[in-house]
């Protein structure tokens, strides 16, 4: 399985939707598709400190990493 | 009806985090420990969940002079433990209240067990008088603080139910956001919210009565309460922004606070949508909001990012704030249509 699916995986585990395994690596998750807001986005962070000790809260001011998926995995990939 | 309150140790039921100092750990936190006193004499059943080694646990019953019926240190997440507690103690998760100072444990619980009821210390202070705890005599504000939380738990089920995205979630519970000019009468909620609100508060201090009543006489200032409301509950004002007027120039925002209450319901997205929308209509250039950065606002940090404002990381002193900016041409954030401002 690949980091970002593993990541798509934590996504549909926060919000609750399952659908979200399935979100493309490019899909917005903020306003876009996914609709993600600050308090899913802010859980999603806390999943991926602890599986994979990457803080990117702590990283990344602007929070740019959570733009997508793919975004996102490319961050924890170049950490871990 | 609670019969088991799980608590947090550092910050919550200490007054102090146990691992900065464990050879003089901070006192127990005095009105905290009245409430469990109180409680205790019941029969309700107290339990421990911390990110901490055993020892705290036991220092924790010294302190307060509190036998607890179980207590999980370690690193698994707080829903765990507490499933945990409620499997060993024989009771189902709806008889189960946790308090934690931190938010997002708090989210984190309430995402993964909407039945447990989650507090805030400064609720959990309350509570002997909510009906949940079977107090002798309940007042009309206990009840409907606690009518608020049994709201807030049957929408959580039901949003965990539901099929659709968020955005179609909200629409149809009926969410209200209205965004409206402070007035005198909103002087004491903005102080209790400015107090209260040290997570979801920008700028990390709180004002007092004074100082806001100064700002809702100033010409120069722009103050904004946010009150929500959907099918389940009337949840009042749960949030406040001041934006200083400054011609065609960059206009600065001070203060956005939000009540931990909202988040989750698309409210701190709203106001900040709005705060880019009015200053843009009032002739502004830029929109600039000063942030503390801390472990603990991450979603400020996000919904300022989702509303198009970025901050150098060159220009943070550590432990300081960081001047979040966006540029006020071109298209704004959209106000949802469930809005009005």
């Amino acid at each position: 399985v690949s980091l970002e699916r593993e990541l798509a995986q934590l996504l549909a585990e926060v919000t609750g939707h399952p659908e979200l395994a399935g979100l493309p690596a490019e899909a917005r998750l903020f306003g876009g598709e996914a609709g993600l807001d600050s308090l899913a986005g802010t859980l999603l962070l806390r999943r991926v400190h602890q599986r994979y000790g990457v803080d990117v809260a702590a990283e990344d001011l602007n929070l740019d990493a959570l733009e997508s998926l793919g975004t996102l995995a490319a961050f924890v990939a170049e950490r871990v | 009806v609670i019969k088991c309150v799980v608590w947090d140790i550092d910050n919550t039921l200490l007054d102090g985090v146990y691992l900065e100092s464990p050879e003089q750990p901070p006192p127990a936190d005095p009105t905290l420990t009245a409430v469990l006193r109180e409680l205790a004499g019941r029969g309700i059943l107290h339990a421990l969940a911390s990110r901490n080694p055993p020892e705290a646990a036991r220092y924790v019953a010294a302190a307060t002079g509190i036998q607890f019926a179980a207590a999980e240190c370690g690193w698994d997440s707080k829903a765990t433990a507490i499933g945990r507690i409620a499997a060993g103690l024989g009771i189902g998760a709806d008889a189960v209240a946790f308090v934690d100072d931190d938010m997002i444990e708090r989210a984190e619980v309430a995402a993964s067990l909407p039945e447990v009821l989650v507090l805030t210390p400064e609720d959990a202070a309350e509570v002997p008088q909510w009906p949940e705890f079977s107090p002798p005599v309940v007042t009309a504000e206990a009840r409907r603080r606690s009518q608020l939380y049994a709201a807030r738990q049957r929408r959580q089920a039901e949003a965990a139910a539901f099929g659709g995205s968020r955005d179609e979630f909200l629409r149809h519970v009926g969410t209200r956001v209205v965004i409206a000019s402070a007035v005198p009468a909103d002087v004491p909620r903005l102080h209790e919210l400015s107090v209260r609100t040290h997570q979801l508060n920008s700028g990390g201090a709180a004002l007092t009565a004074a100082e806001i009543a100064g700002l809702l006489g100033s010409p120069a200032h722009i103050v904004a309460t946010v009150t929500l409301a959907d099918s389940f509950a009337d949840d009042g004002i749960v949030g406040c922004a001041v934006m200083e007027r400054n011609g065609a120039a960059a206009w600065p925002v001070p203060v956005v606070m939000m009540s931990c209450r909202a988040l989750g319901r698309g409210v701190l997205e709203a106001l900040l949508a709005w705060l880019c929308r009015t200053a843009a209509g009032a002739g502004a250039t830029e929109l600039t909001v000063p942030c503390l950065v801390t472990d603990r606002n991450v979603p400020m940090r996000l919904a300022l990012a989702a509303a198009g404002l970025r901050a150098d990381p060159g220009a943070v002193p550590a432990g300081g704030r960081a001047l979040f900016t966006r540029s006020l041409a071109g298209p704004l954030p959209e106000l949802p249509d469930w809005v009005r401002g």
